[in-house]
C-alpha cells in the first residue's frame, strides 16, 4: 500500500499549497472577523475610562478583527486638537470622546455623524430601556438628535468624612444651608482640618464647580428665554455663599485647585466634605493614594432649602467623526455598540472606568460588591439634570467668562454683584 | 552666399530682443544671479513661514472670523482693534504686559550689570560661578512656572506653606492675590533671565580695550569715574543688544503666566500673549486673536525704535558722535 507520506512534493508545489492554506485561513478569519483590517483611532479624555479603553482594545480586536488605537490627552488638548481637526476636515480620529457640554458645538457645526437613525435601527441591541433617560438625553442628544452616544456617565455626589461627622455629632447635610453650617463646624485650621473643598482655579475648574452649587441653590446660567442670566439675584446670592465657603471653610490654597487638587486635598484628609463626580469615588478606598480609606461616605448632593431635588449629571459621549468615510463610520458604530453592550460595559466599570449608566448595573452583585455607593448614583440619575451647564454652542466662552469672574470673587478682588454684572455684559455679546 | 566681413570673420547675427534673459551678462551680473539663486530657498522659506502668515494675520484681523462659527464670518474693518481697547480685560492685559516688561527688564539690567562686573575678572571661581548662574536660563519657562507654582502653593508649597503660616503675604498664596501675583511673576522672570543678561554684558565687558581702561587708571580716575566715563559709554552697544533681546522676549511672556495664574486673579496677570492664545486656540476667535498679535508686534517695534533712539542719543551725548 502506498503511504501518503511517501509522495514527494516538489518545492514549488509545497510553497503553493502552503500559500493556499494560508489564504483559506485568512478568508475564514475574515468571515469570522467582520472588521479585519480596519483600524479605528480614538481621541480620549484622560479620565479613568481612557486607560480602560486602551486595555479593552485587544478584546475588541478579538471580537471584531479591528485594531483600536486610543490616544489619551488632557481636557484642553482634546478640545483644541479635535476642534482643529474637525475644522480642517481632517480624518485624524474616527472616534472622539465628547464632553456633555460640547454637544451644542458638535450639533451646530455637524462635526459628528448624526447617529439618530442608527440608534433607532439598533435600539434592541443597545438595550436603550436599560440606560437612564437623563443620560441618553444629555450625554448624547442635542435638539433630539444623537451627536454622540453615551458611554461614561458621572453623578454629582457628596463625599464626606464619616469619622469627622460622627465625632462632631453631625448628620449628613441634606440642604445647602446645613452643608455651610457643617463645614464651618468641621473647620479647624490649627489641626489643618477644613470643612469643605471645591475647585477655585481660574477657568473651567472653578466655573464648573460653581455652576453645580449654583444649580443646587436655585440659580441658573440661562434665563427662561435661553439668553444668559448670569447676574440674576439667585446667582449673585449663590456666588456669595460660595465665596463664604471658600473664605471660612476651605484650605487656603483651594483657590488654586482644579479637580486633581481638590480630590488630592480630600484624599489626604485635609477636607471633610466636597461635591464631586462619582468617577473619583473608588479612589478614596485605595490605600495607595488615600489617607482616608474606610472613612468616606457617599451621599446625594444637598440642595437649597425649598429647591426641588435635582442632581448634577455629567460625563462623556462617544462621537464619530463626520469626515471619515462610510466604512470607517460603520466600524466606529460597531465599536460603540460593543462598548456599551451590557457585558462589556460591566467589564469596563469593573476595570475602574467609573462610568456607570445602565439601570442593571445599579443592582449588579459584582459591581455592588466593589462599589457600594451605586444606589446613591441611581438616585442621582433618577433625579438628574444634565443641563445645569448649558449645552449650547456658546458654552466654552460662557464657561471662561464665569471662570474668570468667580475666581476674581474668591480672590477678593471684586464683589459677586460687580463680577457677575461684567460677566453678563460679556456673555450677551456672544448672542 | 552668406555675407562675410573683409577680415573673413562671420558677423554676429542680430539677436532678437528677449529681455533680461538674452542680455549679455557681465561678471557682476552673473555673480548676482548666482547669489540670488543660492539665497532663493532661504528667501522662499522666510516668505512661506514668516511673511505669508504675517500677511494673513493682518488680513484676518479685519474680519469677525471664528473657526467654529464660519457662517458668521464678516468684514468688520477696525472693529477688532477697537474691541481690544474697549475691553477692560484686554486693556488690563496691555498694562500688565508693559508693567511686566519694563520692571522685569529694568531689574534684570541692573542686577545683570552688577553680576557682570563681579564676574569680569578672569578667575576659575568666576568661570564656575557663571556656569552655575546660567542654569536657570537653560530651563524652559513653562517648567520654571510649574516649579514656582508648586513652591508657592499655600497648602503644600515648600515656600508658600511657611509664608502663609507665618502670616506673610495673602493667606491663599502669593500667586492668588491680585496685589502680589504680577510681582511674583516679575521676580520669577528675573530669577530666570538675569544671568543671561549678565552673560551678554560680560561679553561686552571682556571686549573693552584694555589700554583705554589702563589709561584711565594711569590718569588717576576713580573707580566710579572709570565706570561712568569709560566703561558705560563703551558698553552702550552691548547694553542695547541685551535690552532689545530681553524686551522683545519679556513682552511676549506666556508660558510662566499661563501655568501659574492663567492670567488671573481678575486679569491681574493677564498679558497680551495669554489673551491671544486663549482667544485663538481656546475659542478659535482668529480675527480677534490676529488683532492682538498685530498690536503686540506694533508695540515691540515701537519699543525697539525708542530703545535705539535713546541709545543713539546717549552715544552722541557721551561719545560725541
Amino acid at each position: 500500500m502506498t503511504k501518503i507520506a511517501n509522495f514527494r512534493l516538489s518545492k514549488t508545489t509545497s510553497v503553493l499549497g502552503a500559500s493556499l492554506l494560508a489564504l483559506m485561513a485568512t478568508t475564514a478569519y475574515g468571515q469570522d472577523k467582520p472588521l479585519a483590517g480596519v483600524t479605528l483611532t480614538l481621541a480620549s479624555q484622560n479620565d479613568q475610562f481612557g486607560a480602560v479603553l486602551a486595555k479593552l482594545a485587544p478584546e475588541f480586536k478579538e471580537a471584531t478583527g479591528a485594531d483600536l488605537k486610543v490616544e489619551i490627552m488632557d481636557y484642553g488638548t482634546l478640545l483644541t486638537k479635535t476642534t482643529a481637526y474637525f475644522v480642517g476636515d481632517t480624518k485624524g480620529y474616527d472616534l472622539v470622546t465628547m464632553d456633555i457640554v460640547w454637544a451644542g458645538a458638535y450639533a451646530e457645526n455637524k462635526y459628528s455623524v448624526d447617529l439618530t437613525d442608527w440608534v433607532k435601527r439598533d435600539a434592541a441591541e443597545l438595550e436603550l430601556d436599560d440606560i437612564y433617560p437623563v443620560i441618553l438625553e444629555s450625554l448624547g442628544q442635542y435638539d433630539g438628535k444623537y451627536v454622540a452616544f453615551p458611554f461614561a456617565a458621572y453623578a454629582n455626589v457628596l463625599a464626606y468624612r464619616k469619622d469627622l461627622f460622627e465625632a462632631a455629632g453631625l448628620d449628613v447635610p441634606k440642604t445647602m444651608e446645613e452643608m455651610v453650617a457643617d463645614a464651618k463646624t468641621l473647620t479647624d485650621p490649627a489641626k489643618n482640618q477644613y470643612g469643605f473643598v471645591a475647585n477655585g482655579q481660574m477657568g473651567a475648574a472653578v466655573a464648573q464647580d460653581w455652576m453645580q452649587y449654583n444649580s443646587q441653590m436655585g440659580g441658573s446660567i440661562l434665563g427662561a428665554d435661553g439668553m444668559p442670566a448670569l447676574n440674576s439675584p439667585e446667582n449673585v446670592k449663590s456666588l456669595a455663599v460660595y465665596k463664604e465657603l471658600f473664605a471660612d471653610t476651605a484650605p487656603p490654597g483651594a483657590i488654586e485647585y482644579d479637580w486633581g487638587g481638590r480630590e488630592e486635598s480630600f484624599r489626604q484628609g485635609i477636607a471633610a466634605m466636597m461635591q464631586t463626580w462619582s468617577v473619583g469615588a473608588p479612589g478614596y478606598s485605595d490605600p495607595a493614594i488615600s489617607n482616608v480609606v474606610g472613612k468616606v461616605g457617599i451621599a446625594t448632593a444637598p440642595v437649597g432649602d425649598g429647591v426641588a431635588p435635582e442632581y448634577g449629571v455629567g460625563g462623556w459621549g462617544m462621537a464619530i467623526n463626520a469626515d471619515v468615510d462610510a466604512k470607517q463610520q460603520e466600524a466606529a458604530w460597531t465599536f460603540i455598540k460593543w462598548l456599551v453592550s451590557k457585558p462589556i460595559h460591566k467589564e469596563f466599570n469593573m476595570d475602574g472606568a467609573g462610568s456607570f449608566m445602565r439601570k442593571s448595573q445599579m443592582t449588579d452583585p459584582d459591581l455592588l460588591a466593589k462599589f457600594d455607593f451605586l444606589p446613591v448614583i441611581a438616585t442621582t440619575y433618577e433625579n438628574g439634570n444634565g443641563d445645569y451647564r448649558p449645552r449650547i454652542p456658546e458654552y466654552p466662552e460662557i464657561q471662561d467668562i464665569l471662570g474668570s469672574a468667580v475666581n476674581a470673587v474668591l480672590s477678593g478682588a471684586v464683589e459677586p454683584q460687580a463680577a457677575l454684572d461684567e460677566a453678563q455684559a460679556k456673555a450677551e455679546e456672544l448672542f | 552666399m552668406s555675407q562675410t566681413s573683409s577680415t573673413g570673420v562671420q558677423p554676429r547675427a542680430q539677436t532678437p530682443r528677449l529681455g533680461w534673459l538674452s542680455r549679455p551678462r557681465s561678471f557682476t551680473d552673473s555673480r548676482r544671479f548666482f547669489l540670488f539663486f543660492m539665497a532663493a530657498p532661504a528667501v522662499l522659506y522666510v516668505l512661506v513661514v514668516g511673511v505669508w502668515p504675517l500677511a494673513q494675520g493682518f488680513w484676518y484681523s479685519f474680519f469677525r472670523y471664528n473657526l467654529i462659527r464660519p457662517a458668521r464670518t464678516k468684514f468688520i474693518g477696525l472693529d477688532n482693534y477697537i474691541a481690544i481697547f474697549e475691553d477692560r480685560g484686554a486693556r488690563q492685559a496691555i498694562l500688565n504686559t508693559f508693567q511686566f516688561t519694563l520692571t522685569s527688564v529694568g531689574l534684570q539690567l541692573f542686577f545683570g550689570f552688577c553680576l557682570a562686573l563681579l564676574l569680569w575678572r578672569d578667575s576659575r571661581f568666576n568661570r564656575i560661578a557663571l556656569a552655575f548662574l546660567l542654569i536657570p536660563a537653560t530651563i524652559t519657562p513653562l517648567v520654571v512656572g510649574l516649579i514656582y507654582k508648586a513652591l508657592l502653593g499655600a497648602d503644600y508649597g515648600l515656600i508658600g506653606y511657611y509664608l502663609a503660616n507665618a502670616g506673610i503675604g495673602p493667606r491663599t498664596g502669593l500667586l492668588t492675590d491680585a496685589g502680589t501675583a504680577l510681582w511674583v511673576l516679575i521676580l520669577i522672570d528675573c530669577w530666570e533671565w538675569t544671568p543671561l543678561m549678565a552673560l551678554i554684558l560680560l561679553a561686552g565687558l571682556k571686549s573693552l580695550p584694555a589700554d583705554v581702561l589702563e589709561a584711565g587708571r594711569a590718569d588717576g580716575a576713580t573707580a566710579w569715574q572709570r565706570f561712568t566715563m569709560i566703561v558705560l559709554p563703551l558698553m552702550l552697544p552691548s547694553i542695547f543688544l541685551a535690552l532689545v533681546l530681553r524686551t522683545m522676549d519679556a513682552f511676549r511672556v506666556f508660558d510662566s503666566v499661563f501655568v501659574t495664574t492663567g492670567g488671573g486673579p481678575n486679569d491681574a496677570t493677564n498679558t497680551l500673549m495669554v489673551l491671544a492664545v486663549k482667544e485663538g486656540l481656546q475659542f478659535f476667535n482668529i480675527g480677534y486673536a490676529s488683532a492682538i498679535g498685530n498690536i503686540t508686534i506694533l508695540f515691540i517695534a515701537c519699543m525697539a525704535t525708542v530703545l535705539l533712539l535713546v541709545v543713539r542719543r546717549a552715544d552722541v551725548r557721551i561719545n560725541g558722535k
